[in-house]
């Protein structure tokens, strides 16, 4: 064994794909690191904003309703310790927003995103480097194991040397294989050591990658042929990648996409907006009951002081309301991005370049799934603010700003 | 030796190229392949944007029919129900969607806000991994070359290998004529497969694109593809086994496809960090509290503007003033607030740009950048598309709250309006007719023309050209000095 890492590092070739991978590999984990560094960032900023801005809005206010109506509130999903292997969807889906006690659903749908070019181009993360790259570099080392020995005229000569030849190809494989694992996975591991990320991330991770190199290693070795030329099985294998990584991931999202058509964006929002803009000339009854079903503790407070044109507590329930209505649409929207996802995963059965993306992006928490689940957290906090201020609207409490400073919902990542 | 037996040598070995590649299998089955895949996300594209231009449209016209709907009302609240524009896309966007699956696509108009574009397809995208949607330019731009590169990495070492290349260059056949005969079978390929795109281009001008754009991007992308028939042709003429010629024009196309335009949009959002937009708006505030809020015409901030007013009109009550006070007190705080927006809005699209053009200039490094981004461009689906959008719908905005302003401001009485919660009868009074909404603006997002969005393409074509001359040089050049 020893005497084949010999050979092995003395393959010039194997030498240039190797330190490629290493280099990648080193790059992607730097550029990864300093995104999030980025975006850690920002989230300390915004935070910091956020609070001396509620202060100074807060103090201006004289009751319940204006407070609620000029009070923003930042909401944030923070990259979690091993998002800078996969960024996945955080450069598509927005993961800070800022939102108030209007209606949401005309909020939530804001996009604050990068410069859209670099979305389209596409990030240099480990992820890319792994699901993409890696089986390049494996097909790239290992298409000519036998054949360049044919070509060299030495093919028969060390098949008749060894024993079993066929674990002679598969050593000689397996060495290049893990050479290429430990260029691609150490500098993710030392990043991973020194950011204290879960040891069962890390060991995960690199189990994956593992088993994504061998399987591209049995499939090269399959489909390569000692009696053809080196190009003839390199074209082959090349084939072979474009299929499995660009091609079934591209027809499939396209199938899926019109296997589970979802309620066109636009009409959501219009929705959403006639529904809000109406209530201000419906007779206030026909607000305040669907209001009334959700919260029938209010049922005695909706009594309207006629002398004042204008109630807080209508306008918010009539907010409510028009979230109410389109609720079923807006629902029928997450049910199909998650439905969506769900099909994606049977994907993996037919691509293991998709396999080893969503596996990165689940290990970095930046899949579909917990862009899902900010969603609901968004929505559960302004529910949060709405149990917070109703009960001050509705019993016409006095405002006052120190309490409200104090004992105002603030957003919980982690809630 | 003439120069018309030259171009018969040229086109005989062409012609023998064409033959051998007939007859191989491999060779056969990929360009099939590709040739389907072509077709198919060709007319799978132009279909999915004819429906989306549609849709958009009647969506569009829908909002407009709304606005135009409403009832009498308080002008002030026509401002808040606002208004919603789309995008439409390009002609061209059947070729490259570019930005548009990114950007998102509606945007809700608003007095006192300027929003974010809504709803990018890429957001509710299934993650499949890999490279995402396929489009035509994407298959040009990303995956032909790999295609150019199987079939035409052998086209000199064949020759070398089978040792016909000494008895060639013996028999008179000069290095040159072997290139250039070699070229014209591998640009008789490369034409061949550009034909999907040729019906891309005519498609979008039969549907009122410009056909100097179309056209001028049927070129960028036949230039582009013959790029990468030279570096393989030069390639394959100077090394000297063909999987080290593989391996070294996949190395190529890894670096120049995969990783250096990936790196480039790294690199830009290191160099030029743009913080996001609510972070802006949030530094933004501290400008707008200075500003005053327009819907308390008591607010301090406009004490100055009232006793302008007053003494204009010599009088000493706003009571008694011939134009509604609150209207005044809204149109320019909605003015002094547009400029804030818009001077910020203007310095986040100018890092944008800067990013944009950051990232381009790596396009001298990988050809794959430069066609990608003059793609964008000529198609009319580049950022500068998309940030003219947001400032033509800046405009639409600005002018139908300033119209809904100048009707406050002249057409409901000022006691009317301090009256309006005032029971019943006052919320009844303080209105203005439904006839007053017509200020809003039809809006028909259509591309820039064709000459400018070819100007704006100029420094990407300009560079695919130096790399297209540099690559036939060496290729000449590495031709000459050809030994068996």
């Amino acid at each position: 064994m020893m005497r084949e890492l010999k050979f092995m590092f003395r393959d010039k070739a194997v030498l240039v794909w190797i330190s490629f991978a290493l280099m990648f590999s080193v790059f992607a984990v730097i550029l990864g690191l300093n995104e999030v560094n980025q975006q850690k960032a920002e989230i300390a900023e915004l935070l910091q904003l956020d609070q001396s801005e509620r202060e100074t809005t807060l103090a201006k206010q004289s009751d319940w309703g204006s407070a609620a109506y000029y009070t923003f509130h930042t909401t944030y999903d923070p990259p979690s310790d091993f998002a800078y292997a996969a960024l996945g969807q955080r450069d598509v889906i927005p993961w800070k927003h800022r939102i108030r006690m209007l209606a949401l659903e005309g909020q939530i749908y804001e996009t604050d995103t990068n410069n859209p070019d670099f979305a389209l181009t596409g990030r240099f993360d480990f992820a890319f480097i792994a699901s993409l790259i890696a089986p390049l570099l494996v097909l790239l080392l290992l298409f000519d194991l036998r054949s360049s020995e044919q070509t060299a005229g030495r093919l028969k000569l060390i098949e008749a040397s060894v024993i079993s030849t066929q674990k002679l190809w598969m050593l000689r494989a397996w060495l290049r294989i893990s050479t290429l694992l430990i260029a691609l996975c150490l500098p993710v591991l030392i990043a991973g050591m020194v950011l204290g990320v879960p040891a069962t991330t890390l060991f995960l991770c690199v189990i994956a990658v593992y088993l994504y190199l061998i399987l591209w290693m049995l499939l090269t070795l399959w489909l390569t042929r000692a009696e053809q030329t080196s190009a003839f099985n390199l074209t082959i294998m090349l084939g072979v990648w474009l299929l499995v990584c660009a091609i079934i991931p591209a027809v499939s999202t396209l199938v899926i996409e019109r296997a589970v058509p979802l309620p066109n964006g636009g009409e959501i929002v219009l929705t959403q907006r006639e529904a809000v803009n109406d209530a201000w000339d419906l007779p206030r009854e026909t607000t305040y009951e669907p209001f009334l079903e959700r919260h029938p503790d209010w049922i005695d407070y909706t009594a309207w002081d006629d002398d004042k044109g204008f109630e807080w507590k209508w306008y918010y329930a009539f907010q409510q309301v028009g979230d109410q209505i389109i609720e079923p649409l807006s629902q029928s929207y997450r049910d199909g991005q998650a439905r969506r996802d769900e099909l994606a995963k049977w994907v993996c059965v037919i691509s293991p370049a998709t396999l080893m993306q969503r596996i990165m992006e689940r290990l970095a928490n930046t899949d579909m799934r917990s862009a899902l689940a900010y969603d609901q957290k968004i929505r559960e906090f302004h529910a949060d603010l709405r149990t917070w201020y109703y009960p001050k609207m509705f019993r016409s409490e006095d405002f006052n700003s120190q309490r409200a400073l104090e004992t105002i919902p603030i957003f919980d990542p982690l809630k | 030796m003439s120069a018309s037996i030259h171009i018969n040598i040229s086109m005989h070995i062409a012609r023998e190229e064409w033959r051998h590649w007939l007859r191989s299998r491999l060779a056969v089955i990929s360009f099939i392949v590709f040739c389907l895949l072509l077709l198919f996300t060709t007319v799978l594209t132009a279909l999915n944007m004819q429906e989306a231009s549609h849709q958009r449209l009647h969506q569009q016209e829908k909002a407009e029919e709304t606005f135009l709907k409403q009832p009498d009302r308080h002008p002030h609240r026509m401002v808040h129900y606002g208004h919603y524009v789309f995008r439409a896309p390009p002609p061209l966007g059947m070729f490259d969607p570019g930005v548009d699956a990114v950007t998102g696509q509606s945007m809700f108009l608003e007095g006192h806000r300027q929003n974010s574009a809504m709803f990018a397809d890429a957001r509710a995208q299934a993650r499949t991994g890999g490279f995402g949607a396929l489009t035509p330019a994407k298959l040009y731009h990303l995956f032909l070359p790999l295609l150019i590169i199987a079939l035409g990495h052998g086209l000199i070492l064949r020759e070398r290998e089978a040792r016909t290349l000494g008895p060639l260059l013996c028999q008179g056949v000069s290095g040159l004529s072997l290139y250039v005969g070699k070229f014209l079978a591998i640009g008789a390929l490369v034409v061949l497969l550009s034909l999907p795109a040729l019906f891309s281009s005519i498609g979008a001008s039969l549907l009122g694109e410009s056909w100097l754009a179309s056209l001028t991007l049927y070129f960028a992308n036949v230039l582009y593809l013959t790029i990468w028939a030279a570096l393989t042709l030069f390639v394959s003429a100077l090394t000297r086994s063909r999987s080290l010629a593989l391996g070294v024009l996949s190395a190529i196309w890894v670096l120049s496809v995969l990783v250096i335009p990936r790196i480039g949009v790294t690199s830009a959002s290191i160099t030029l960090p743009t913080k996001g937009k609510i972070l802006t708006d949030m530094r933004m505030n501290d400008d707008m509290r200075k500003l005053g809020d327009g819907h308390n015409a008591a607010d301090p901030a406009f004490a100055k503007l009232r006793a302008e007013l007053l003494a204009k009109y010599d009088v000493e009550r706003i009571e008694d003033l011939p134009v509604n006070f609150r209207g005044v007190v809204a149109a320019k705080s909605e003015t002094d607030l547009t400029n804030t927006l818009n001077a910020y809005a203007e310095k986040r699209m100018e890092r944008e740009r800067a990013q944009a053009s950051h990232l381009s200039a790596y396009g001298w490094l990988s050809p794959y950048l430069a066609i990608a981004g003059a793609s964008r461009n000529l198609a009319g689906t580049d950022l500068e598309t998309h940030h003219r959008f947001l400032r033509e719908a800046e405009a639409l905005r600005y002018n139908f709250v300033q119209g809904l302003n100048q009707t406050h401001i002249e057409k409901l009485s000022y006691i009317d309006d301090i009256n309006r919660n005032k029971g019943e009868e006052g919320w009844k009074r303080a209105r203005v007719g439904a006839a007053n909404w017509q200020v809003l603006g039809n809006f028909r997002f259509t591309p820039d023309s064709g000459s400018h969005r070819v100007v704006r393409a100029a420094t990407e074509l300009a560079s695919l050209l130096i790399w297209f001359l540099t690559l036939v040089g060496l290729g000449l050049i590495a031709s000459r000095r050809l030994t068996p």
